[in-house]
């Protein structure tokens, strides 16, 4: 990625709630006009860096630089951020119009500019007929909207959003999304995207900043946290991904060996300097997506895998677009899944039957125990 | 799906026969001492009394006479304005007094409203009393004015007047006044106020743009509340407001005592009743109007 100018910093931010520690030494860099999303399960804290950049809550340790300057200290209304609410908190007594355009009513923007203004952002969400309808006569999806639009009018450095989506079915979701992102590119401002969904954070963010129970996990790109995990619980996180314990063997080249249950498996470590300096002998996992492993008749119809194993098919599972293969390879007990795309004739796989899984070293990342 | 939890089905049993019951009674009760009481008041106020008899046959004598007379219609309009100078002074102290409530957090919360509902436990008669010896010319105001040398002569203006019913009522009802308004403040979605800041906001732009608006119906219903507990009240008047504090509900409590014509009294209280129910249907739409919106 281009490297883009720093808008927001955390660093060392921490966060109690009397005894209990809902976020542990934070540090986050926003880069100006980026789509970042923090994603992580509840009670991970996501929500709480949200609302401590919002200044809805105030950090309990540590600093919020913006432009380098820290607004730790400086109130909600003093921020040049806006927020898309959980629930859209629209007021009720006012009509959609009246919603966009309250920031600038209290800025004390004129008459005439309101107007203006209200009906740009009112066609921005295409929503321009219904100015003059109250929020309790609007559906989900153009509350949704009305918020958004109310959250941009003030033209804010950076836009909060927490869960917007989380109140959508499953189709709506699916358009705001595309919607949203839409949005972002039309009028290039910072997003910040709270969500538990792991789907909806790949398929919006051009950086994803994974969370667990008050810490990072990991921060890159879609990419990056799918396929390049850091950590057990980014790896276990994106559903459905095949953890093999086993031990450091030496290097080899580029990539690291491991010792596991059915043999040494070769495994890319590029970017991960503490893999490639572990000491042999320490425990790992080799992780590799369902997705990334080649299923054959026999080893020898494998294709430019650098790591082969022998399994039994134990279940076959069609769900759609694609089918999940469960297997156990030869001597161990650790199940293997594999995801192959979805045939009419069901590919012939029989359960019982031998096969040969392979998959490329540059497929299987290491991660700490 | 059929699962069976013991004991359930005869609570199920109870609540199927108790309908009638429930509903006999929920029709039943108010039917009997709200409605019958109303309709022999109305019915009455078409007799006519001689002496101390009562007449049993139709007259429109008593309307005429409360149209006619120059005292009961001037004495309604001011008795109606006293009660909304009562509805006004108790939100303008109530309004206060529930966004402080409102604001606080946990059990503190809880336990000064308790403590503001404590009055509403005591006897009404006691209260008065209680007020009378503030208000009084040897009372606790007064000797706190002189005390403090604002004034050298205890002052006569609250005692035993229209002065005396207003601060008296006033003091009497602000728990109805709060109570409405704490409720529609503490409705309030507290995002609601997150989102009026995050849009830039002062605590002072969003209390008059977001909050106020958004508790008028608990303003408008503490407003007719009160206003309807004020002006039937008879017992304030008569103990604090002296010969000049005269109200249409003293009045009446006269033609029922003193005068003995009952008859006339029910006319009187027909009036009254209906000016009630416009100020409840006035505050109902009123309110509803805003909440809705």
């Amino acid at each position: 990625m281009a490297s883009r100018r720093l808008l927001l910093e955390l660093k060392s931010v921490a966060k109690s709630f009397g005894e209990t520690r809902v976020l542990d030494n934070v540090d986050l860099a926003v880069e100006d006009g980026e789509f970042i999303t923090i994603l992580g399960p509840s009670g991970s804290g996501k929500t709480t860096i949200l609302r401590m950049i919002g200044g809805f809550t105030m950090p309990s340790a540590g600093q919020i630089l913006l432009d380098g300057k820290d607004i730790s200290a400086l109130p909600i209304n003093r921020r040049p951020f806006n927020t898309v609410f959980q629930d859209y908190a629209l007021f009720p007594h006012m009509t959609v119009a009246g919603n966009i355009g309250y920031g600038l009513q209290i800025r004390g923007v004129a008459k005439a500019e309101i107007k203006r203004r209200v009906a740009d952002a009112l066609s921005l969400v295409h929503l321009g007929q219904l100015a003059e309808r109250y929020p309790a006569q609007l559906s989900g999806g153009q509350k949704q909207r009305v918020a958004l639009a109310r959250a941009i009018i003030c033209q804010p450095r950076l836009i909060l959003l927490d869960e917007p989506l989380a109140a959508l079915d499953v189709e709506l979701r699916k358009q705001m999304q595309l919607f949203l992102k839409n949005i972002q590119r039309e009028i290039k401002t910072t997003f910040l995207f709270v969500t538990h969904d792991q789907e909806e954070a790949i398929s919006m963010a051009d950086r994803i900043c994974v969370m667990n129970d008050g810490r990072i996990q990991q921060i890159g790109s879609p990419l990056d946290v799918y396929y390049r995990p850091q950590t057990e619980f980014v790896a276990r996180f994106f559903g459905d991904n095949n953890l093999i314990s086993g031990r450091f063997g030496p290097m080899a080249g580029d990539a690291r060996t491991i010792d596991t249950g059915f043999g040494s498996l070769s495994c890319a470590v590029d970017g991960q300097p503490e893999m490639v300096a572990a000491a042999a002998g320490g425990s790992a996992y080799a992780v590799v997506r369902p997705e990334s492993i080649q299923l054959a008749a026999a080893a020898a119809e494998l294709n430019g895998c650098e790591n082969k194993v022998s399994a039994t098919i134990t279940a076959v599972e069609f769900s759609g677009a694609t089918t999940l293969v469960r297997t156990m390879p030869q001597g161990s007990d650790i199940e293997m899944r594999v995801k192959l795309p979805s045939r009419a004739d069901g590919m012939a796989l029989q359960i019982g039957a031998q096969v040969a899984l392979g998959w490329r070293r540059i497929d299987s990342r290491l991660v700490p125990v | 799906m059929t699962t069976r939890i013991a004991g359930l089905p005869r609570e199920t049993n109870q609540i199927g026969q108790t309908p009638w019951l429930l509903t006999a009674l929920a029709y039943g009760l108010p039917v009997f001492f709200i409605l019958i009481p109303l309709v022999s008041f109305l019915a009455y106020s078409f007799f006519w009394v001689k002496g101390t008899e009562v007449h049993y046959d139709l007259t429109l004598l008593n309307y005429i006479r409360i149209v006619t007379d120059e005292i009961y219609l001037p004495v309604l309009w001011r008795t109606c304005v006293l009660c909304l100078e009562v509805a006004a002074l108790t939100i303008l102290f109530g309004y206060p007094v529930a966004y402080f409530l409102a604001g606080l957090q946990g059990r503190k919360k809880y336990v000064l409203l308790m403590l503001l509902l404590v009055p509403l436990l005591m006897s009404y008669v006691i209260k008065i009393y209680a007020i009378r010896s503030i208000l009084g010319g040897n009372g606790f105001l007064n000797r706190f004015l002189m005390a403090t040398g604002l004034i050298q002569e205890p002052l006569t203006i609250f005692v035993f007047n229209l002065n005396a019913v207003l601060l008296a009522l006033t003091a009497l009802l602000i728990p109805f006044a709060v109570l409405p308004i704490f409720l529609s403040l503490e409705r309030l979605p507290r995002n609601l106020l997150e989102a009026s800041a995050d849009l830039g906001a002062s605590e002072l732009q969003t209390f008059a743009r977001v909050v106020l608006p958004l508790s008028l119906p608990g303003v408008i219903a503490a407003a007719s509340f009160v206003f309807v507990l004020a002006i039937g009240d008879f017992l304030t008047p008569q103990m604090v407001g002296g010969n000049s504090g005269f109200t249409f509900g003293r009045i009446i409590y006269s033609q029922f005592g003193t005068a003995y014509n009952w008859p006339f009294g029910s006319a009187l209280s027909v009036l009254l009743c209906v000016l009630v129910v416009i100020a409840i249907v006035i505050g109902g739409r009123f309110g509803n109007a805003r909440g809705r919106a």
